[in-house]
């Protein structure tokens, strides 16, 4: 799948093995993005020509040259990925921590906002750590948001709730969201206007 | 900024069969140009400043140009060819460079991906060693022994088949594919792109095929073109970059790719260059 980061758009995937992997969303061949190809085993193909790469980066087959071994010279940027408490985390560039835990939440939803992070930031009346932050519309509500720039007007925000929340709870959590994002799109509209 | 040289060339911006005294707003390279045919049934092709362009009918489409045609539109000898059924296809607008739209249409090496069980099919992947050359006397570029094998070559094929191609690119934005005829072996099937340029990065695409099938409903091989193209579109429209790149640097040939490499060079050499990217960014 596509996914934006502040350094570009990488094509996001999963092996059969279950291992998720991150490279830029270009095929060096013709320019096809990455992102509309197909995983087979442990090497995502480009829907263009079959080209396919590991999750290093490196190119493993050429289906027009079967009988050819790719040269290490043909391969696609990759980004680190980490995978914990169900959130996937992509490092743009060389990763110098783990990614934060989020113990007892899950995730519930992901929704983008025509806003900038400090337009919901303001909405919500909070700041934002590496670890989002966590956010309380209502009592006996408590919501975690872990906030995604996309590009400088749009945002990605990423909605986890304790585990243990009831079905009205995680409804009414998915609705705050989407106030919340409404409000902060009124806010950056104001902000931007001439 | 350099003269580019295409803008002396034709294009086609209209089927003839679809035009009347109503004028068809469209653009070429950036300008907006209207086509219409009079009663008397002239084509005539205007700017937006209301300047006449130069205009002829041909291969079903009108052709015009906004700059100074110095030769005759291309010939094709096979489409005055007697038994053939000439198919208007149509137009397909695809958000991407014209250049690009013509070089998708010179690769074999896709089929299986992209046309998966009509004109390919794994693991027949392989692209067999074939001739490029650019033909000096009419300055054109050629690949020849092109073949590879396809589930369903065209409507009137019943099974699986080694084809055999041969391309053509007579002008920047425009190409002719001959192709192993399954009713009549020894000769050809015509089927071409003719690109419009609306803008550098955008183009309207009208195939038209000359062909020896007197079976198939013109229906249904209008219906098979479109597919295929359909299909081709949502490749072109999400190549990154959008224009095409003449720079060797930005994107990885292999030996399949060799009718692309010589395309490339060739609009280099002459300076065809709407639609394509000269410098990496």
């Amino acid at each position: 799948m596509p996914a934006r980061t502040p350094v570009g758009p990488i094509a996001l995937w999963r092996s059969q093995s279950g291992r998720a992997a991150a490279s830029a969303d270009r095929c060096p061949h013709r320019g096809m993005r990455l992102s509309h190809g197909f995983v087979r085993g442990e090497a995502l193909s480009c829907i263009y020509h079959g080209w396919s790469y590991a999750r290093a980066g490196n190119c493993l087959r050429i289906p027009a040259h079967p009988g050819l071994a790719p040269p290490e010279t043909i391969r696609v940027p990759t980004h680190e990925v980490e995978e914990c408490d169900g959130v996937i985390w992509v490092a743009v560039g060389e990763a110098t921590a783990q990614p934060p835990r989020l113990q007892g939440v899950v995730p519930l939803r992901s929704l983008t906002a025509h806003a900038a992070v400090a337009a919901i930031e303001a909405a919500a009346g909070a700041k934002a750590g590496v670890d989002g932050f966590a956010w309380q519309p209502q009592s006996k509500l408590q919501i975690r948001l872990l906030l995604v720039p996309q590009g400088a007007e749009e945002t990605l925000i990423h909605v986890l709730l304790d585990d243990d929340s009831s079905l009205s709870q995680r409804i009414a959590a998915s609705r705050a969201v989407e106030t919340l994002r409404r409000t902060a799109e009124d806010l950056e509209t104001k902000a931007t206007a001439p | 900024m350099t003269h580019d040289a295409m803008i002396d060339e034709w294009y086609p911006v209209g089927l003839f069969s679809q035009l009347d005294t109503n004028a068809r707003k469209t653009a070429l390279m950036g300008r907006p140009i209207e086509v219409a045919v009079e009663a008397e049934g002239h084509a005539r092709v205007t700017s937006g400043d209301g300047r006449s362009l130069p205009v002829c009918v041909r291969y079903g489409h009108v052709w015009s140009s906004l700059g100074k045609p110095q030769k005759d539109l291309f010939a094709i000898p096979e489409a005055d060819q007697p038994g053939r059924t000439l198919v208007d296809v149509g137009v397909i607008r695809v958000r991407c460079s014209p250049l690009r739209a013509v070089e998708n249409f010179l690769d074999i090496a896709h089929f299986p991906f992209v046309h998966t069980d009509i004109l390919g099919a794994e693991p027949h992947t392989e692209v067999q060693d074939y001739k490029v050359e650019v033909r000096q006397d009419a300055d054109e570029v050629w690949a020849t022994q092109v073949k590879f094998y396809q589930p369903q070559a065209a409507k009137s094929a019943s099974g699986g088949i080694t084809t055999e191609y041969m391309y053509r690119v007579p002008a920047p934005t425009c190409c002719v594919l001959y192709k192993t005829c399954p009713p009549r072996p020894g000769e050809w099937d015509v089927i071409t792109l003719f690109v419009q340029p609306l803008a550098e990065d955008l183009c309207d695409v009208w195939p038209w095929m000359a062909l020896f099938d007197d079976a198939t409903p013109m229906t249904d091989l209008i219906h098979f073109q479109q597919t295929i193209f359909l299909q081709d579109r949502s490749i072109l429209e999400n190549q990154i970059p959008r224009l095409l790149p003449l720079d060797p640097g930005m994107e990885i040939p292999t030996r399949a790719d060799l009718t692309s490499v010589a395309y490339r060079r060739w609009l280099k050499r002459h300076n065809y260059t709407y639609g394509a990217q000269l410098v990496a960014q």
